[in-house]
């Protein structure tokens, strides 16, 4: 014992005498224990983080999907654009009762993940939906405008056609064109719309509007999924507009960021991420060529704003911009001179554009109340389209920047069922039943490929190109499919109509989040027990390459810190044994007096863990400071793909004892290691040495 | 100066330990640094490759039409005359291809995907020949075997179709088959049409995923389009790093002989269609890009590696710097009598401190020459060894399946002259004390 309180006396002594040295590899080792320690929680956090963004957004606790598909299920995207084959769940009902009775599980969600499209309305298009609803609510003032704003939509086709000419081998379908729409702009039939309006409307929907432009394409994936359940289990979800869509309805959901990203006004978001990158990032315009980038190009598309006006409207606005700018000038010269915004005049340029200018056009290109057009391919290449209600729009809170989450948007799962265009007999039954009732003729589809697919899919041969295409309305009463297609869309549907059906994957929610690892086998068991093939996800698998990423990011945390530790490690054992030749004499000497070589190894060992334990308390105190600091402020995530990897705009990562232990391990292992080879060399010091030294 | 220098290496062979330890963890830092080179260059090669097979040239002369002010269609009108053009003002030009630019959805008898479409003329691109490689059958249908299937060379065939090995496992395709294309014209109208595949070729990375080549007439015919109409014009060069200072030559020329060019908008073609779409013109307007422009979505990626591997080299050189300063330090102390003797028989300070910073960068130069030739050979040998990435979300991020390293000389130039530099900047501290010891002191602290 005595010995004992010598040798740390001794090794007290010794770091202070050598105190360069002490200072250089306590540097060294603190650093490293500092990187440690602050690497592991922050990585740990972010684990933590994500898995709550994701398990309360999109995943919960497991997913339970086929075996049978060539891919796995990626919640948040995978290889294949939106072609992920994750196989399917043919009768969700009989999984779900399954799934239920296992003890510990709070609730299980249908899902089935897809890519849609859905274009917004034409101007034409637009117009003349306008003028039905006028027609239909005899609102005598609004028809002349409406009518005379067709007609000037109409005779710009021609040119539009005549120009097109240039790049198009189909001369025929110029002509054509040309001829339909000499006669939709003629006198004749415009004197016939006092008499027949629906009829001239029809015309003009199904002859003239498939010669104009159509509305600007959006592409989305979208979820489908029982939207009674979803808002009750998936905590994150939260209705920013509208409501959600109600039980036993059809109905779709914008994802808000999707909303502001893409249906809204290109105008208005060009103007808000301007205003966000000066106002909340505290960016220059003057200073950034990307945001200068951003207003020439913002100034350049006035035309969005003007195509939307009415004659009135525009008179108003013009004398507006006039005061507001102080110049004369014609309209869409003012407004690109408006939109030109600068560092000085941007926030004041952002009121006005929110006060004077939004309420004269659609800031939106789909309303909450409006019904969306949603066209999906079918697993085998058809083009099946929907039209349904729009609800509402939702985020998920916290998520709410993130491109990730924020690409999901919701639809009922009958309507998912539809654009998958797989249909289970039962399924098969029920629809026929709907047009039964609402008196449609019976659609015939024996074969088993129509079955599968959806018979009322028009064959792909059919449809090859427009000119011939157009045939396919031929014949048809549109204002009775019309009804038919509200009438489908109107139709409820109970929840074992929806349950039992397919699904792509179903999510379980637990009731203790800590008991995934212990739930997980007892649903693979029972699963395999049913002799359903079955496969069971934890969230982070389910998520695809994001969730991947994580586990790279542990990866790369590692590597990196074994390279740094392994490099320290050369260095520190470098500076040790020079510190050992510096001792020669010392250590000679001690062993002339009688110290054993087994005394001297634990001398110099023991002088490195008092080092060893002394730096990685000083590097734990800093990286604990550090997480602690930051646990407090926050880390804002700078980039759409950190925020959803934060679960939010901010991570606030936390201290855990593991990564302490781990850390202070790590270090007293490494300063150890790095002393072996200096603590032999000087058990091996003969006493001559130190005589012969001291010469 | 040679004395010195002897001098410099005598001291390093004695001080054995010190140096091997020294040396080595240079030489591993280097070895390091030489793998994250040879990474980020693979990672940027793979990416010209593969944007400059499937999409893009070095330079692209793209285009944007508009009917009216409100619709934005991807092409270049007049083709030829343009193309004509691109060949008389490009300085340093290969060659020039001309391909159509499409979208659409690929059906098989299972299942479909989406894809981008490239209408190539395989007669006038000798280089797409030489570039794909056919895939062998057993890469796409199972127990396929070795045997390699079809003919890049029957794209000539107005319905034919070259799909990658991904793809056709995914569509369970093979050569000969039909597969059916839809797509979207621009003004909304579906179009459809068959087309035989004629070749499978080897994925190019992840973006030969959403790729399909089809033959030009192909294209044309999906979107209706007049002959003389094209998806771009893509330019390449013989040296790719200059394609910048191309890309705005030729802005110019265009601009000269009359065209309307738009403002270089470094994105993809694909990301542009809603700004040019609410832009208020009509007719035609070119529009010139880059490589790196058309997959600057994925750019990212190089800067990250480029970030993190420059983070992980300054902690690194950092510990180094600390750990050459501190044995220098003790290096001047122990030899304080010998310095103290070499100033007193006349040496000037000048040559005292060559004599350590000497030591220094010879220790230096020898430990990452050796550390960076191991590195290299390393990565020659990881990148023989097709080493398979086994985690999805790296291979999406570095865009290929295997691991793909290039190493190159100018690298290990690099490498050895950056951390000569740091061994010698870590040295000048101790060699400047060195210098600065009085004779008088220095013999002294002997007796």
């Amino acid at each position: 014992m005595a010995t004992f309180r010598m040798l740390v006396l001794v090794a007290f002594r010794n770091l202070f005498a050598h105190w360069v040295k002490t200072l250089f590899v306590g540097s060294i080792i603190a650093f490293g224990t500092l990187l440690l320690v602050t690497g592991t929680a922050l990585t740990s956090s972010i684990d933590r983080a994500m898995a709550d963004g994701v398990t309360g957004s999109l995943g919960g606790h497991l997913q339970v999907y086929s075996a049978k598909g060539k891919d796995e299920l990626a919640l948040f995207g995978g290889m294949f654009m939106g072609a992920e084959d994750i196989g399917r769940i043919d009768d969700y009902s009989v999984l779900r009762d399954r799934v239920e009775a296992i003890d510990g599980v709070k609730a299980v969600l249908p899902m089935g993940i897809d890519m849609a499209t859905a274009t917004s309305p034409g101007e034409l298009e637009q117009a003349l939906a306008e003028l039905r609803t006028a027609v239909r609510d005899e609102d005598a003032e609004a028809i002349p405008g409406l009518k005379a704003r067709i007609r000037e939509i109409l005779s710009k086709v021609g040119d539009e056609l005549t120009k097109n000419a240039k790049i198009t081998a189909d001369a025929a379908r110029i002509e054509e064109g040309l001829a339909i729409v000499e006669r939709a702009t003629s006198d004749e039939l415009w004197s016939r719309f006092d008499e027949a309006p629906m009829e001239v409307l029809e015309y003009l929907d199904t002859k003239a509007a498939p010669f104009t432009e159509e509305g600007r394409m959006m592409y989305f994936r979208y979820v489908g999924t029982d939207l009674e359940m979803f808002p009750k289990y998936f905590d994150r979800f939260e209705v920013v507009k509208g409501e959600v869509v109600p039980p036993g309805h059809r109905g779709f959901m914008f994802n808000s960021k999707f909303y502001e990203d893409w249906v809204k006004h290109f105008v208005a978001r060009n103007f808000d991420k301007l205003q966000s990158a000066v106002v909340a990032k505290g960016q220059r315009i003057e200073d950034d060529a990307s945001l200068q980038a951003r207003v020439r190009q913002m100034s350049k598309q006035y035309k969005r704003i003007t195509y939307q006006l009415t004659p009135s409207e525009a008179d108003a606005l013009k004398s507006e911009l006039t005061s507001f700018l102080g110049e004369e000038g014609a309209l869409d010269a003012l407004l690109e001179k408006f939109l030109a915004v600068d560092d000085t005049n941007l926030a004041e340029r952002y009121a006005f554009f929110y006060e004077k200018i939004v309420p004269k056009i659609d800031l939106y290109d789909f309303d909450v109340g409006d019904t969306i057009t949603l066209r999906a391919f079918t697993r085998s290449g058809f083009l099946k389209s929907v039209n349904v209600k729009i609800y509402g729009v939702f985020q998920f809170r916290g998520l709410e920047t993130s491109d990730i989450a924020g690409g999901h948007n919701l639809v009922d799962l009958l309507t998912f069922r539809e654009l998958y265009g797989l249909m289970t007999a039962d399924k098969k039954k029920e629809l026929s039943g709907i047009r039964d009732e609402i008196g449609l003729e019976d659609v015939s589809a024996a074969d088993a490929e129509d079955a599968l697919f959806g018979g009322d899919d028009e064959p792909v041969e059919q449809t090859v190109q427009r000119t011939e295409g157009f045939d396919e309305f031929e014949g048809i009463d549109l204002a009775t499919e019309r009804e038919r297609m509200e009438a489908v869309a109107n139709a409820t549907f109970s929840k074992a109509q929806q349950d039992k059906g397919l699904a792509l994957n179903a999510a379980v929610i637990l009731d203790d989040p800590e008991q995934l690892e212990a739930v997980r086998p007892v649903l693979e068991k029972t699963l395999e027990d049913a002799g359903s093939s079955m496969k069971v996800v934890d969230w982070r698998a389910a998520s695809g390459i994001v969730g991947q990423f994580i586990t790279v990011v542990w990866g790369l945390l590692f590597s990196a810190i074994f390279i740094i530790f392994l490099v320290a490690l050369v260095i520190i054992n470098n500076s040790m044994v020079m510190a050992t030749m510096e001792r020669v004499t010392e250590i000679g000497t001690m062993r002339a007096i009688g110290a054993q070589r087994s005394t001297v190894l634990f001398m110099f060992l023991l002088e490195t863990m008092v080092l060893g334990t002394l730096a990685g308390l000083v590097g734990i105190l800093l990286g604990g400071g550090l997480i602690e600091w930051l646990g407090s402020v926050g880390i804002p995530a700078p980039n759409d793909e950190l925020t959803f990897m934060f679960g939010g705009p901010r991570l606030y990562p936390s201290l855990g004892v593991v990564s302490l232990v781990f850390a202070f391990v790590v270090v007293f292992f490494v300063s150890l290691l790095s002393t072996i080879i200096p603590a032999f060399m000087a058990t091996r010091i003969q006493p001559i040495m130190a005589m012969r030294a001291k010469e | 100066m040679g004395s010195l220098f002897s001098i410099a290496v005598r001291n390093l062979v004695r001080a054995r330990l010190r140096t091997t330890f020294l040396g080595l963890a240079l030489a591993l830092v280097t070895t390091l640094l030489m793998l994250l080179l040879a990474l980020s260059q693979g990672v940027t090669d793979t990416m010209i490759r593969s944007a400059t097979t499937l999409s893009s040239g070095h330079v692209n002369v793209a285009g944007w039409f508009k009917s009216k002010s409100s619709d934005a269609s991807p092409l270049v009108l007049d083709a030829p005359k343009v193309r004509k053009i691109v060949e008389e003002n490009t300085p340093g030009l290969d060659f020039v291809v001309d391909r159509g630019r499409g979208w659409g959805r690929v059906i098989s008898d299972t299942t479909s995907l989406n894809s981008g479409l490239t209408g190539v003329d395989i007669a006038d691109e000798p280089r797409l020949v030489e570039t794909l490689q056919l895939a062998p059958k057993g890469d796409y249908v199972e127990g396929g075997g070795d045997a390699i299937e079809g003919d890049i060379a029957g794209l000539a065939r107005p319905d034919s179709a070259l799909v990658f090995a991904a793809q056709a496992k995914r569509l369970e395709v093979a050569v000969g088959d039909v597969v059916t294309v839809t797509v979207e014209t621009m003004s909304g109208a579906r179009n459809t049409a068959e087309f035989t595949i004629v070749a499978v070729a080897k994925d190019i990375g992840m973006m030969s995923n959403w790729s399909v080549f089809v033959s030009k007439a192909g294209i044309q015919k999906l979107y209706a389009l007049d002959d003389d109409v094209t998806g771009a014009i893509q330019i390449h060069l013989d040296d790719h790093t200059r394609a910048n200072e191309v890309m705005g030559h030729l802005q110019n020329v265009f601009a000269e002989q009359g065209y309307e060019v738009m403002e270089h908008d470094p994105q993809a073609f694909f990301m542009k269609f809603e700004t040019v779409a609410g832009e208020d013109w009509t007719g035609q307007k070119l529009d010139l890009t880059t490589w790196s422009d058309e997959i600057s979505f994925m750019t990212w990626v190089l800067s990250a590696i480029n970030s993190v591997s420059f983070l992980l080299m300054l902690i690194l050189s950092t510990i180094i710097a600390v750990g050459i300063t501190n044995s220098m330090m003790m290096n001047v102390r122990e030899r304080t009598t010998e310095i103290g003797t070499l100033r007193a028989i006349g040496m000037s300070r000048s040559k005292v401190m060559l004599m350590f910073l000497f030591e220094a960068i010879v220790l230096g130069v020898v430990s990452t020459l050796i550390g960076g030739l191991l590195g290299m050979g390393i990565a020659a040998a990881l990148d023989a060894a097709d080493v398979s990435i086994p985690a999805e979300a790296v291979r999406a991020i570095l865009m290929t399946d295997t691991l793909h390293l290039v190493v190159t000389p100018n690298q290990l130039l690099a490498a050895v002259i950056a951390f000569s530099t740091i061994a010698a900047g870590a040295a000048f501290l101790p060699a400047f004390r060195a210098a600065r010891l009085q004779p008088v002191k220095a013999i002294q602290h002997a007796s």
